[in-house]
């Protein structure tokens, strides 16, 4: 949270995650060397070194996808948000691993050229009017640019700086990376590969990651169809006991109701931190707390504990008729507002 | 070679950017970044990568133009991308599957002095 920067936030939690990742990619490359090596005869002895940038080539893939699955899991069951909460070292980790592929590249195949070896990589396929022989190093160079920005504001000072909205709009770059990947694999590798093992687990695993954000596109606009005029929210019963209704206000905008047994308080439903969805957290010793990185607010003015900074909008509400209703207009960030009191007669 | 000497001009330029925005820049704009410089070679290649968003970021805050509506996510944006993702994908799979050529389907290679 809000303290000074430092290179790296770990903690216990991260370290252990961290170390992980980095012996299933070591155990990973290890593995499709191995396993790789024996095809390697006397007659084809330079295969290692293409064994070894297509075992970084593929971990990077696999690494990718499995990001790209995190977050519609977990937006569509709450189990997989512990695997979100380090989320970017797994990112900047799966840049390192492509780049390490992208080196090996360049290394073997464009190590003796009179040029650069980029300028050669660039100048050595160039049949762009093509589908089969299309240049996929191009394709691979582009994807490796987007995940270098992505990793490279992945600090938290970015999301400050840039602000969320930005930020967010910026790392959307995810996909365009991914569909590049995915093309560079399926015009390269995949056209070569002999093995069906790996060709079919590339089409089903890129095809899940496709069905899996659309399975999360078509639960938000679910969330947004209600999105409209906006009057009442609902009953004070409905919402558990230190938990959260989500209330959306419009597509871009949504209002997390928390309820402390009999107090209601009314806050934006993104995170200052990454924009992430605080009515899906609880209240931990009597903060909202967001699910994705622990974040905390206080429910009636938005703002963190002391010493951390940040501020989130609250928004004024009022009970009618045993219902909670929501003013559209948010306060401005770390605004007070004097919390609903309600008796709360559950439902029978 | 053009796109390569744009591109190492643009880095250029950028390393201009980080020097002047790393050294002057960060602390007074985040008060999490004052007298806080280990940190701060981290930034250098999102600088060096993004130097115009940063350039007009650093030109908002310096204004005072901090936007409020920081809490409204890009959802749109989001779900406009979102669709354009779960569409190329499959058509990218397609695509490489249509155009795959079989091992087996090709003519088996004979020798040339058999040929003749």
């Amino acid at each position: 949270m809000s303290v000074k920067y430092v290179p790296v936030q770990w903690n216990a939690n991260k370290w252990g995650y961290d170390a992980v990742l980095i012996a299933v990619v070591v155990l990973y490359v290890w593995i499709f060397i191995r396993l790789g090596t024996p095809a390697a005869d006397l007659a084809r002895p330079l295969d290692y070194a293409i064994l070894r940038m297509r075992a970084f080539g593929t971990c990077a893939f696999w690494m990718l996808t499995f990001i790209l699955c995190i977050g519609p899991l977990a937006r569509l069951d709450k189990r997989f948000l512990p695997v979100l909460y380090n989320r970017r070292h797994f990112g900047v980790l799966t840049t390192v691993v492509a780049f390490t592929h992208a080196m090996y590249v360049l290394g073997w195949y464009f190590s003796f050229t009179a040029q650069s070896q980029l300028t050669a990589l660039l100048s050595s396929a160039t049949g762009f009017g093509q589908i089969l022989g299309f240049p996929i190093e191009a394709l691979g160079l582009a994807a490796l640019l987007l995940l270098a920005i992505l990793s490279a504001t992945s600090h938290d000072f970015w999301l400050s700086f840039l602000s969320a909205p930005v930020w967010k709009t910026l790392h959307l770059l995810i996909y365009p990376a991914y569909a590049l990947v995915v093309a560079h694999v399926a015009l390269g590798y995949f056209q070569d590969s002999k093995n069906p093992i790996f060709g079919t687990l590339f089409v089903v695993s890129a095809l899940i990651v496709a069905m899996l954000h659309l399975a999360a596109l078509i639960k938000e606009r679910r969330v947004n169809a209600s999105a409209i005029e906006w009057v009442e929210a609902c009953r004070p019963q409905d919402i558990q006991d230190k938990r959260a209704a989500i209330v959306p206000l419009s597509k871009d905008e949504r209002v997390a109701i928390f309820r402390t047994g009999n107090s209601f308080s009314a806050v934006s439903n993104a995170c200052a931190h990454q924009g992430g969805p605080l009515g899906e957290g609880k209240i931990v010793f009597g903060c909202v707390t967001c699910p994705w990185h622990g974040f905390s607010y206080k429910a009636r003015n938005g703002r963190s504990p002391a010493p951390f900074t940040e501020m989130i909008p609250t928004y004024n509400m009022k009970l009618e008729d045993g219902l909670l209703y929501i003013d559209r207009q948010a306060n401005q960030p770390g605004t007070d507002v004097e919390p609903i009191i309600s008796e709360v007669t559950e439902d029978a | 070679m053009t796109l390569l000497m744009v591109c190492s001009l643009y880095l250029y330029v950028g390393a201009a950017v980080a020097v002047v925005f790393l050294l002057f820049g960060v602390g007074k704009l985040d008060e999490n970044a004052q007298d806080a410089w280990v940190f701060r070679p981290l930034l250098i290649p999102g600088v060096l990568l993004i130097w115009p968003l940063v350039i007009w970021r650093w030109a908002v805050l310096r204004r005072g133009e901090q936007k409020l509506d920081r809490h409204r996510m890009p959802r749109v944006r989001q779900e406009r991308a979102q669709l354009a993702f779960v569409i190329v994908i499959p058509l990218i799979i397609m695509t490489a599957l249509f155009v795959r050529q079989d091992p087996d389907m090709l003519p088996a290679p004979e020798l040339i002095e058999a040929a003749k």
